[in-house]
């Protein structure tokens, strides 16, 4: 399933209590670096579809969760497990350093 | 195990993508392993005005997609591996990655260099809001603007007589008391009357809010701490190759640039090595792109006559 674009009003139905895991990739269109990583995320998207979902958070447009969530820089890809924050990685330099990511905060502690 | 390929190119930037594009038009059958995204250096770059073809320049990320697409569109396979490590030797080539293992028969290494970093916290995130590795490529935004390079060697004093004619003022930034570069360089940049330099001086911080507003100074000799503003800061400090996977078999200089000649034929047979990886003179997108399609030729050459002595 390809990455949701998401906003304030229903970023919090995707992250909630019982939803199992989100990743939310924070990103604006005039970072160059949020471009370089948005197709691995895709392909994350699709590759751990059932057992994650991928959602997009648009910082421009969304500046209030970007504050909830304390994003100062981007691109900030964060792990949601129940709708809470598990885990933050900035600027990741490689598809296979995403997935480290989601194995590291993903598993059930 | 998957099938062997005629060819694997490790590297999705321009000297990459056009080895894969000359090598599925020549009728091999061919993957390209990337650990990103298309592009390597040049997708950062947000104008590229010296590739030919595009009189209005175009951002280096969608020029990397359309060398994808174009590479994809005869046949080329992409997949986004990090590459671990690799067995050079021998009549199949073993590429160990993240996505598991790919085999060729030639291999193309395409896999860049990447600019020295001063190493500071957000200035991963400060890239293309005020720090900059290019002056060539992203001079121009500082138009009429005040600026500091980093370094003081040869392409770092390059840049600062660059940055000189388009910008207000220059601030050469440099570690030591004096120039490591060519004695060319001293006079002009001395010269020049928007060029100021501050000595024995090391970069300990990135003043910033949205964009970087300025850079925080240790002076080694005194001891002291400053702050100096500026719109934009150019970091010339080396660049490093990304061959340190292979320079146990491979041959490669003092930078560790793998070690070969126009042809992009290593000292292994059947492995080449394209674009900013290569030992040259003038790393460029279009000469990155130039080898590729070389690294190509010599590939197929390489293979008709392996399968000739194999027949044989």
């Amino acid at each position: 399933m390809a990455a949701i674009n998401v906003t304030k009003q229903n970023f919090h139905d995707y992250a909630a209590e019982g939803k199992g895991l989100v990743l939310a990739d924070f990103w604006a269109p005039w970072c160059t670096y949020c471009r370089r990583i948005a197709p691995a995320f895709e392909k994350i998207a699709e590759q751990y579809a059932g057992e994650l979902t991928a959602v997009k958070v648009n910082v421009d447009e969304e500046p209030e969760l970007a504050q909830e969530y304390q994003v100062e820089v981007i691109p900030t890809l964060i792990l949601f497990r129940d709708g809470k924050a598990a885990g933050t990685v900035v600027a990741p330099d490689s598809k296979a350093a995403i997935e480290a990511f989601i194995e590291e905060y993903g598993r059930n502690r | 195990m998957r099938e062997i390929y005629d060819a694997v190119v490790i590297g999705g930037g321009p000297g990459g993508y056009t080895a894969a594009l000359y090598c599925v038009r020549a009728g091999l059958k061919t993957i390209l392993l990337e650990k990103l995204s298309a592009g390597g250096q040049m997708a950062l770059s947000t104008q590229i005005d010296n590739y030919p073809g595009f009189e209005e320049g175009i951002d280096g990320f969608t020029l990397a997609e359309k060398m994808q697409a174009q590479a994809e569109r005869f046949g080329a396979e992409t997949e986004l591996a990090d590459v671990f490590g690799a067995e050079l030797e021998g009549p199949v080539k073993t590429v160990h990655t993240s996505e598991g293992d790919f085999q060729g028969r030639t291999l193309i290494l395409a896999a860049g260099a990447f600019p020295r970093k001063l190493g500071l916290s957000e200035e991963e995130q400060l890239i293309g809001r005020g720090v900059n590795y290019c002056a060539a490529c992203d001079g121009m935004f500082y138009k009429g603007k005040t600026v500091a390079v980093i370094g003081g060697g040869n392409s770092a004093a390059a840049d600062a007589m660059v940055l000189s004619r388009i910008c207000e003022k220059v601030i050469v930034v440099h570690r030591r008391d004096t120039l490591r570069a060519t004695k060319i360089y001293h006079d002009p940049l001395m010269k020049a009357e928007n060029v100021e330099f501050v000595w024995n001086s090391e970069v300990t911080g990135l003043l910033h809010g949205d964009k970087l507003t300025g850079l925080k100074l240790h002076n080694r000799a005194t001891g002291e701490d400053s702050e100096l503003s500026v719109d934009g800061v150019f970091v010339s400090i080396g660049r490093i190759p990304a061959s340190e996977l292979f320079r146990d078999v491979l041959k490669t200089d003092g930078a560790g640039y793998i070690v070969a000649d126009e042809s992009t034929r290593t000292n292994i047979p059947g492995v080449f090595a394209v674009g900013d990886i290569r030992t040259k003179a003038v790393r460029q997108v279009v000469t990155a792109a130039a080898d590729g399609a070389v690294a190509a030729h010599y590939a197929e050459e390489y293979l008709a006559e392996h399968k000739s002595a194999a027949l044989a």
